[in-house]
């Protein structure tokens, strides 16, 4: 078993094999992630393709002291495009994501605006429609993923699982399936990890195991709340890499949840900075990178400054951050 | 080493290979615990046995005094001793005895000379009759009032479940057997109020004499494994895998059998296992009531009579079955939820 384990661990450290990119050149005056001016408002997709994600005016309210934490968050997300959402801890962040999953805590309700997902608004679904939906239509990765395993079934059981119930494939094939969703979240010796317990693998393979059961169902969205925070810095580059990839070759629209801006730098077209429940800026991610309009952003980027983004960023480009990067920006000079 | 072999192979060849290495591995979970329970009983057995044993040293009761009363005289004692070969050196003694139990012989009685294996065996089939449909009715009501409190948690369906719950725990056995057999036999007459019947004779008059005491001998059990579903439900729904199956769109049903209920039915489990055999020794009073000649009036009778080896048989007899029973319940511990056999 130690031997097996080892092996597999080494997996989630050695980058995986990709087609080499050039690195990406980085505009040298600033000292920000690299993404190419605005993406969103002036080279928006055709309006043709529908929002998959309609967030307008979400306000969410606790209504045990009858207060209102998030005031107010509107986003739209297309099919195959990334939305970020950062803010300090306690900002409403992840209570947006659960409103729109429709998983609030108890006594926490959406008191305004709404939420449509592929069309749909959420407030009407009942508990069928609602399972029908997630998964298939939207679902979503967290930090911490052992947590989000059940401890007690095999990893790859329950990304069968998901196939077998949300697909309807039989048994044997929904394993095939969910071994190839194994090497799709670039998991070496995807048949020793399907029968692995949650815990005999790494945080970052945990993560990526995590991300498989999610795609599973082939859904339109992810959300991904804080998924890389509790990991290592060449761990988190690497599954921000395999979620660009994700979203790249699936359509795969995202929303990514982070306290970290350089995070949902490296993926995003589309970022919102919320601060105690407000949106304070919301926009294409270099806009409000290289021209912060809330001193609040502000802060936040002279904090990455402050300790040392540029290494930081160096260390990613060179490690994975050239791949999904690379590819991504190329999409977008092909839209625009 | 070798489950790493198989895994090679079935990288080369797929679909058998792989489902035979499966196979394998599950076989060997369960000859793990296997191993490990006799590692752990074979010790206590040797020491239980021993200490067993020694009780007539220790008491200093002996086959002459039942026999021949208080006023015998030495020489007749020294006769009787030596018959019983209670004059042989005590390990001489403790490894003839020991190696008679483990033929399945325990002697004979010193009251009247019958084969104890045979008593004992008379005496446990219609304890385990009846302690096994008790924990049947209270596995069974106990799982569904279990359930039932903890899906509908705080709700007043739960504060119902738990009350009867708390009164059917503190209500001693002999209390619920008189009412039983006044409503059940006497009132109503639909039952037998008293004896036993083997199932060789039939299994209806067999379930009918002991569906009574097996009823009296459920409510604890019931409301013990009802009360360690209830928490370890509740406790197994606010983990976020619970959360996880949600988002990825599992139905609530599947969320609860094939992920709460799997986490969180091992404390019920677990109860079982020290509850039987409680349940065996606590079935006294319960069989002087409904008229059974029990394992447990067989071992009160004995140990009043002074019955040394009837007593040791008892105790042997016991202890085997508390591991076993134990060995059962930890073997599907570890088929429901292997995590818990790797102390994770
Ligand atoms: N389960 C909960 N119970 C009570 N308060 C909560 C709960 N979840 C979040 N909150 C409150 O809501 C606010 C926003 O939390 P959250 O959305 O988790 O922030 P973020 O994800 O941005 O760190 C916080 O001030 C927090 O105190
Ligand atoms: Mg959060």
């Amino acid at each position: 078993m130690t031997r097996t384990r080892s092996n597999a661990t080494v997996t989630a450290t050695v980058p995986a094999a990709r087609p080499a990119d050039p690195p990406a050149a980085h505009s040298p005056a600033v000292d920000v992630p690299a993404v190419d001016p605005p993406a969103v408002g002036s080279g928006d997709p055709p309006a043709a393709q529908a929002a998959v994600l309609a967030v307008r005016d979400v306000r969410i309210r606790d209504d045990v002291n009858d207060r209102e934490i998030v005031h107010g968050v509107s986003f739209e997300l297309r099919p195959g495009r990334a939305v970020g959402i950062v803010g300090e801890s306690g900002s409403g962040k992840t209570l947006t994501c659960r409103a729109i999953l429709g998983i609030l805590p108890a006594h926490f309700a959406v008191a305004g605006g709404s939420i449509e997902i592929a069309g749909r608004d959420i407030a009407r679904l009942t508990t069928p429609q609602w399972t029908d939906l997630r998964g298939s239509t939207i679902s979503a990765v967290f930090q911490d993923p052992a947590s989000y395993l059940n401890p007690s079934l095999k990893v790859g059981v329950q990304i069968a699982e998901v196939i077998q119930v949300k697909s309807g494939l039989r048994r044997r094939d929904a394993r095939r399936r969910a071994l190839e969703l194994l090497t799709a979240v670039h998991l070496r010796d995807p048949e020793l990890v399907y029968d692995q317990y949650t815990y005999e693998l790494s945080g970052g393979m945990l993560q990526r195991v995590l991300i498989a059961t999610a795609i599973a169902a082939d859904p339109q969205v992810l959300i991904a709340d804080e998924a890389t925070t509790a990991l290592d810095v060449t761990v988190q580059a690497e599954i921000l890499d395999l979620l660009a990839d994700l979203r790249e070759r699936r359509g795969l629209a995202l929303v990514v949840v982070s306290h970290d801006l350089a995070v949902v730098a490296q993926v995003c077209d589309e970022v919102l900075v919320m601060r105690a429940g407000e949106v304070v800026e919301h926009g294409a991610t270099a806009d409000v990178l290289y021209h912060p309009r809330h001193e609040y952003t502000r802060l936040l980027i002279a904090e990455h400054e402050q300790y040392g983004l540029d290494r930081y960023l160096a260390d990613t480009d060179t490690d994975t951050g050239a791949g999904g990067g690379g590819e991504q920006r190329k999409e977008l000079d092909g839209v625009r | 080493m070798a489950v790493s072999t198989a895994d090679h192979a079935a990288v080369a060849d797929p679909g058998v290979a792989l489902a035979a290495a499966r196979a394998r591995r599950a076989a060997g979970r369960v000859l793990v615990t296997l191993a490990r329970s006799v590692a752990i009983f074979v010790p206590v057995f040797l020491v239980a046995t021993f200490l067993t044993f020694a009780l007539r040293a220790l008491s200093g009761l002996s086959p002459a005094s039942i026999q021949l009363g208080e006023s015998a005289t030495p020489d007749a004692v020294a006769r009787i001793e030596h018959q019983w070969g209670l004059d042989r050196p005590f390990l001489a003694q403790y490894w003839s005895w020991f190696t008679d139990i483990l033929h399945g012989q325990l002697g004979a009685s010193w009251s009247n000379g019958t084969n104890i294996a045979e008593l004992i065996s008379n005496g446990l089939a219609i304890s385990l009759s009846v302690v096994t449909l008790a924990l049947i009715i209270g596995v069974v009501f106990g799982f569904g009032l279990g359930t039932l409190a903890a899906v509908r948690r705080t709700t007043w369906i739960d504060r119902a479940i738990t009350g009867f719950l708390t009164v059917f725990s503190v209500m001693p056995p002999f209390v619920v057997g008189i009412v039983l057999v006044t409503v059940f036999a006497v009132g109503l007459g639909w039952l037998p109020a008293a004896g036993y019947v083997p199932a060789s004779v039939g299994t209806w008059p067999w379930f009918t004499h002991i569906l009574l005491p097996a009823l009296a001998l459920s409510l604890d059990p019931m409301a013990d494994v009802a009360r360690q579903l209830r928490s370890g439900l509740i406790a197994s729904y606010q983990e976020n895998y619970v959360t996880g199956a949600i988002v990825r769109g599992l139905s609530p049903r599947r969320i609860f059998f094939r992920h709460v209920l799997r986490n969180g039915v091992g404390p019920a489990l677990s109860v079982l296992g020290w509850r039987f055999p409680t349940l065996i020794g606590g079935s006294v009073v319960t069989e002087w009531i409904f008229g059974l000649q029990g394992f447990g009036r067989f071992a009160n009778d004995s140990a009043q009579a002074g019955d040394v080896p009837a007593v040791q048989g008892v105790l042997v007899v016991s202890i085997v079955l508390v591991v076993t029973f134990n060995l059962i319940v930890n073997i599907v511990l570890g088929r429901v939820t292997p995590a818990s056999q790797r102390g994770v």
